[in-house]
């Protein structure tokens, strides 16, 4: 569902990421993990479109986001780390707004804009002006918005930032009953390692632009020496004198 | 639902929440804005008039030996529709870099399946709209004025609204152009030559305004012809600014097809350039934003090295924390474009008016122009300084609200705070307006009293402009807002900009009364003058103290009660 080939990508001189390949099946709950800096951000933003790769090429549903960016992100939703709204739209409003961008039928908007807002518990502050939104409600309509139009691939950047411990539960849940039961491919990048280790089917651990390892939570654990939890493996593969094997 | 429309449709909620928004606000802060506004639009109406009337006198009315009257006032509608067709185009290249690159809701759009077609047309409209709401507002005045003075007829005020539009689309159309060539094609330029390009143009526009203005030498003999023949540099057939004049002026005549005629020129034209705008956005946009997008970020400022180095030595006579609060907002301000490249504007108008003077010079031999253009020089300077204090030292204590507690937990108080912005202030402002002072009563070789008189004023206006701003900033504080821009709308702001209005009124008009006596000689001798002037200046001191001395008192007073 997601195909990357050799994807590159540099700022100048700068290499921030080196030539990477992934394969992600579809209904695969995906973790990227990987320290501050490490190229998770520049990557999710070549998928989507928003930054052009210095090589390689990335397709999404076997659509090639370089050559028709349109169709490829019809297919797929995104919700960033810091989600931009906007402020003085109230949340019915916002939904409708996506969906004329997205140019959803009137009659599914209808069904799904409610079911959405219902299921993310912000339905009864749809008439509010976004601006109003605690960090947590804005984070949820942003979920609510992202799946308006039915994606078959969700990008998600590090989504718990500034959630409770019942709403991350609820998009944990939500998230993985997507991928069990609709087939969704969900890739999302954070640095909660303990969720990661969760709820993912497959992770890959990139650091300096580098795709370190790549593998299902037991393999990547496998890796270290005495096997442990995955925030020792991790810890270990992105030490500065990283790309080293671990012995 | 089209995407251009759900984009513009949302923009409307927008818009409509954000004047709803009214009525949560202070009252106090929505009459003095609303009564702010109105005022000044009615005194544009009324300088507009004024002027029209003097120019029609000036150029003489039907029936005298020079009727040139009304054919001077129909070519400065000309001038006019070029001056703003080229600051159109101006400020749309600056307007389309911030809403089709650097604004969060491009990256939002962008993530949406919409074309680079339909994303171009939904950020265009806005960035017309930003780009020309002042040009409505202060433009409708003027062609109010004309309008009056010509005796227009009634299908010239449909013919303004109408032409209107099309007329703001094609620069809106050029300087997007501008923006997505240079970001495609320039990004990779060093600074040097994008210094140089930038420095060569801003060179070549002053030097084309110079020839404008020398062509207009009130001196000469024959004025008119000269100020004709200036007018008439500035037209052209192929100017679109030349089709919205003749348009609107055919008619004020009430030639109804002659109208037709420009405005569907303006108008084909204006919806053939948003086509090819539109082609061109779809071509170049997203190579020169993902370019931008993916530039190496990583700026490494030595702290011995470029242009602010010397502010170490510069500084090094201050003591701490002075120095280092100098030294935060003085880099602080350099490296924020935004900032800066307005400050040049505003001095760059300002030196052009100084040094046309020389062109006024032989008219205004006598003592009566001087004393009139002296007095008018200080009003000009001071009203400059007193927008750049309410645009740029006025948010100053705003600005360091997010930060306060780096500052609050600094072993410093507020009174060091806020009088460490008032003499950044001073010195920034002093050391161009003094300059200009001087340099204009060089010009008009001025008498050493009026010379010193004209210096001081200057001086004095800078102590009291600052010392509003400063203290009406801290007054009424916006920490919660990082946008200079905004911070300055509210209610303080605007209770700034109309107190330091009211302060450079009142210092010119005293500069006025004392200069204009000795000009028509009403003073009974030389002992008299003398007592009178140093009354007058013994009066701008004190308006100045007060101006200065009060509002810091007052914004010190409600910084020391805040709770941060």
């Amino acid at each position: 569902m997601i195909q990357a080939t050799q994807l590159t990508k540099h700022f100048g001189e700068k290499l921030a990421v080196a030539p990477l390949d992934l394969d992600i099946p579809e209904g695969t709950f995906f973790c990227f993990l990987g320290p501050n800096g490490a190229g998770k951000t520049t990557t999710i933003k070549m998928m989507t479109g928003l930054l052009r790769p210095s090589g390689g090429t990335v397709s999404i549903g076997g659509i090639n986001v370089q050559e028709d960016p349109v169709a490829a992100k019809r297919c797929m939703g995104y919700v960033p780390d810091h989600p931009f709204l906007y402020d003085k739209l109230t949340g019915r409003e916002f939904m409708r707004f996506v969906a004329g961008l997205y140019q959803i039928p009137e009659s599914y908007y209808q069904v799904h804009c409610e079911k959405l807002l219902e299921m993310f518990e912000i339905a009864h502050v749809g008439d509010q002006l976004v601006e109003d939104y605690s960090h947590g409600m804005r984070q949820k309509l942003s979920f609510a918005s992202c799946f308006l139009h039915d994606p078959k691939v969700v990008i998600v950047d590090e989504p718990w930032v500034g959630l409770d411990p019942k709403n991350i539960r609820f998009v944990k849940d939500f998230l993985k009953e997507k991928t069990r039961n609709e087939g969704l491919t969900v890739f999302m990048s954070t640095h909660t390692l303990s969720i990661a280790e969760e709820i993912a089917d497959k992770i890959g651990i990139i650091n300096q632009g580098k795709l370190l390892e790549m593998g299902t939570v037991a393999e990547i654990k496998a890796l270290h020496e005495n096997p442990g939890s995955l925030e020792d493996v991790f810890l270990t593969l992105t030490r500065d004198e990283l790309a080293k094997p671990i012995s | 639902m089209n995407q251009v429309w759900a984009v513009f449709i949302a923009k409307t909620h927008m818009a409509r929440h954000q004047i709803a928004s009214v009525r949560h606000q202070s009252k106090l802060k929505v009459a003095v804005l609303s009564i702010a506004a109105i005022g000044l639009w009615l005194g544009a109406l009324l300088i507009f008039h004024l002027g029209f009337r003097w120019l029609i006198h000036f150029g003489g009315q039907d029936g005298s030996e020079f009727a040139f009257g009304t054919a001077l006032l129909r070519q400065s509608l000309s001038i006019f529709a070029l001056s703003i067709f080229l600051l159109m185009a101006f400020s749309n290249t600056l307007v389309a870099f911030s809403t089709l690159y650097r604004s969060r809701e491009v990256v939002y759009l962008l993530q949406g399946p919409i074309s680079y077609t339909d994303f171009f047309y939904a950020r265009f409209i806005e960035s017309v709209l930003f780009s020309s709401w002042s040009l409505a507002y202060l433009g409708s005045p003027m062609m109010l004025a004309y309008a009056w003075n010509t005796n227009a007829h009634f299908i010239f005020y449909i013919a303004v609204v109408l032409f209107f539009l099309p007329f703001v689309v094609i620069p809106a159309c050029l300087g997007t152009t501008i923006t997505m060539v240079l970001v495609r094609y320039f990004p990779r330029m060093n600074t040097l030559t994008v210094a140089l390009l930038g420095g060569g143009t801003l060179v070549g526009f002053f030097v084309y305004i110079r020839s404008v203005l020398k062509g207009a030498r009130f001196s000469e003999m024959q004025t008119i012809a000269a100020i004709r023949e200036a007018m008439d540099s500035t037209q052209s057939p192929l100017f679109p600014s030349h089709w919205a004049a003749q348009g609107i002026r055919m008619a004020g005549d009430g030639n109804y097809s002659e109208t037709l005629f420009w405005f569907l020129l303006l108008l084909s034209t204006a919806l053939f350039a948003i086509y090819l705008t539109g082609r061109l956005a779809n071509r170049i946009f997203y190579p020169g934003w993902s370019y931008l997008m993916g530039q190496d970020k990583q700026r490494i400022k030595p702290m011995d090295r470029g242009p602010l180095a010397c502010l170490n030595t510069l500084l090094r006579p201050l003591k701490e924390p002075y120095r280092s609060l100098f030294h935060k907002d003085i880099k602080l301000f350099w490296r924020d474009p935004t900032q800066w490249s307005q400050f040049i504007i505003f001095f760059g108008i300002m030196a052009i008016y100084i040094a046309n003077i020389r062109n006024s010079t032989r008219l205004y031999e006598t003592e009566f122009w001087r004393g009139w253009i002296a007095c008018l020089n200080v009003g000009a300077v001071t009203l400059i300084v007193a927008t750049l204090t309410s645009r740029f030292v006025f948010p100053l204590i705003s600005l360091e609200g997010r930060r306060i507690w780096i500052l609050g937990m600094a072993p410093l108080t507020f009174s060091q705070l806020m009088w460490q912005k008032f003499w950044l202030s001073v010195a920034l402002t002093s050391f161009f307006t003094v300059g200009l002072a001087v340099l204009s009563g060089h010009i008009l070789q001025l008498e050493p009293l009026h010379y010193a008189i004209t210096v001081y004023s200057v001086f004095l206006s800078n102590l009291g402009l600052s010392g509003l701003a400063v203290g009406l900033g801290a007054l009424y504080p916006t920490f919660t807002e990082d946008n200079p821009a905004r911070i300055v709308s509210g209610m303080g702001g605007t209770l700034n900009l109309l107190s330091s209005v009211a302060f450079v009124i009142c210092v010119v008009s005293i500069q006025v009364l004392v200069l204009q006596w000795k000009a028509l000689d009403l003073y009974t001798g030389e002992a008299q003058f003398r007592g009178t002037v140093l009354v007058a200046m013994g009066l701008i001191t004190a308006l100045g103290a007060l101006c200065t001395l009060l509002p810091m008192r007052l914004g010190l007073r409600n910084l020391n009660s805040m709770e941060l």
